[in-house]
C-alpha cells in the first residue's frame, strides 16, 4: 500500500514538474521570436578603441543584448526587441558617431551564424 | 730671435694637434650615446587567453588590462597570472601612484581604483565619452576623453579641459593614452598620428612623431630621458628623446603594440593580437 502511494506521488510530481516546463518552453520560444537581429558592416575595425567604442555607442540602442564585435571581420552583430527595432537611420547614425562609416545593414529573424574569431 | 719663431711655430702645432685629438673624442661622444641607449630585445612573454591593452609594473609584476575579457591581471615575469580581477568594463590603458591601480572603463566612463584587492570608485568632476587612458601624479589625475577629443586635468577641484577636435598644433583627433611627467602632460594623440605635450594650463608645448609615418599613436611611455610610442597599426615603437629627437625605431617583434612600461633598463611593450609582452633591455 505504502508503496503504491509513493509511486503516486512521484508520478504526480513529476506530471506537476512537465505541466510547469511548458509554459517556460513557451515562453523561451515567444522571446526568441520576439527577436531582431541586427549585422553591421563596419571598415576600419581593427582598434580595440574602434571595436569597443562601437560597442559603447550600440549599448545606447533600446532593449539591446547579445552585443558581439568581430574585429577580423568587420562587423558587429546584437539583437532587439521586435517592436523596438531601430531604423537603417538610426542605426547609421550611431556607426558613424562611433567613428566609422557602416557598409552594410541587415535585419534577420534569425541569428547570423559567424565564425568565432573577434 | 730665430729661436722664438721656432717656439711659437712648434707651440701652435702642439696646440693644433691637441685641438684635433680633443675635437675626435667629440665627434665619438654622439655614437657612443647612441649605443648606450640603445634597446635590444630580450625575450617574449607568453599569455594564456590574455588580450592585454594597457601595462603598469608594481614591484616584479606586472598589471595588465585585459579588455576583451573585461578584467586585470597580475602577471609574474613568465606570463603567469598571479592574481585577477573581473567585473570591469571594457578596462584600457591603466595607471599606478602610490601602491594604487586606476582603471578607466571605457563603457561606464568611470574610473575604478584598486588597493590592496579591494575596488573603489574615483569621482570625475568632468564627464567624458571612452576614457582610453590615465596618468595619476599625486593629486593631479590626466585622462585621455576619446570621443571628446580632449584631455581632462583634474587637480582637487579644479578641472582643465586641454585641446579640442582639429588636426592643428594644440588640436587633438581621438587621443588614446595620456602621460604627467616633469610638469608636462604628453598626449598619444592616436589618430592625427603624432604625441602633442601640453604644459599645465594646457597651452601646447611640442609635437612629437610626425616625420615618422606614425599610423595611429596609440600607447606611449614618458622616461626621465625618452618618450616611447606604440605605432598600433605601423606595428613598431619610436624612441625619441624629450624634445622629439628620433633615437630608435624598434620593429620585428610587435602585432598591433598598444602600450609600454619602462622599469629601470627594462621596457615591456604590449602586443594586443598576438597576446604577448615583449621584453627589451639596454
Amino acid at each position: 500500500m505504502k508503496t503504491l502511494l509513493k509511486t503516486g506521488i512521484i508520478t504526480l510530481l513529476t506530471f506537476a514538474a512537465f505541466l510547469l516546463s511548458i509554459p517556460n518552453a513557451n515562453a523561451q520560444s515567444n522571446n526568441e521570436t520576439d527577436k531582431t537581429y541586427i549585422k553591421i558592416d563596419v571598415d576600419g575595425l581593427s582598434c580595440p578603441f574602434c571595436a569597443y567604442g562601437l560597442e559603447k555607442k550600440l549599448k545606447k540602442i533600446n532593449t539591446v543584448s547579445n552585443i558581439e564585435i568581430y574585429l577580423k571581420e568587420g562587423i558587429a552583430v546584437f539583437s532587439v526587441s521586435k517592436n523596438q527595432k531601430p531604423t537603417k537611420d538610426t542605426l547609421k547614425k550611431i556607426v558613424t558617431d562611433a567613428g566609422f562609416t557602416p557598409s552594410g545593414i541587415v535585419f534577420s529573424d534569425k541569428p547570423f551564424a559567424l565564425k568565432d574569431e573577434k | 730671435m730665430k729661436n722664438r719663431y721656432y717656439f711659437i711655430i712648434v707651440l701652435s702645432v702642439l696646440i693644433l694637434f691637441a685641438s684635433c685629438s680633443e675635437s675626435k673624442k667629440n665627434a665619438k661622444t654622439p655614437q657612443n650615446y647612441q649605443q648606450t641607449t640603445e634597446w635590444k630585445f630580450s625575450k617574449e612573454i607568453k599569455l594564456d587567453n590574455i588580450s592585454p591593452l594597457g601595462i603598469v609594473a608594481q614591484g616584479k609584476f606586472l598589471w595588465l588590462s585585459d579588455v576583451d575579457n573585461n578584467r586585470i591581471v597580475k602577471i609574474n615575469n613568465e606570463g603567469k597570472i598571479v592574481e585577477e580581477h573581473e567585473g570591469f568594463q571594457r578596462p584600457m590603458h591603466i595607471a599606478i601612484d602610490s601602491f594604487k591601480v586606476y582603471i578607466p572603463e571605457y563603457i561606464s566612463d568611470t574610473v575604478k581604483i584598486l588597493e590592496n584587492g579591494k575596488v573603489s570608485n574615483f569621482s570625475l568632476k568632468e564627464k567624458p565619452d571612452g576614457i582610453g587612458g590615465i596618468s595619476v601624479k599625486g593629486n593631479i589625475v590626466a585622462i585621455a576623453d576619446f570621443y571628446n577629443h580632449r584631455v581632462i586635468l583634474q587637480k582637487e577641484d579644479n578641472t582643465i579641459i586641454i585641446g579640442k577636435e582639429g588636426h592643428n598644433d594644440g588640436e587633438l583627433y581621438y587621443p588614446t593614452d595620456v602621460e604627467i611627467k616633469n610638469n608636462l602632460i604628453y598626449v598619444g594623440d592616436a589618430y592625427n598620428n603624432r604625441v602633442q605635450v601640453f604644459d599645465f594650463k594646457g597651452n601646447y608645448v611640442r609635437m612629437i612623431g610626425w616625420n615618422e609615418g606614425i599610423k595611429v599613436a596609440t600607447g606611449l611611455k614618458v622616461t626621465d630621458t625618452q618618450v616611447i610610442v606604440a605605432d598600433f597599426d605601423g606595428n613598431r615603437v619610436l624612441v625619441y628623446d624629450l624634445y622629439g629627437k628620433l633615437l630608435q625605431i624598434l620593429i620585428d617583434k610587435f602585432n598591433k603594440p598598444t602600450d609600454i612600461e619602462v622599469v629601470g633598463n627594462i621596457m615591456y611593450v604590449v602586443n594586443y593580437k598576438s597576446n604577448t609582452v615583449e621584453v627589451y633591455k639596454k
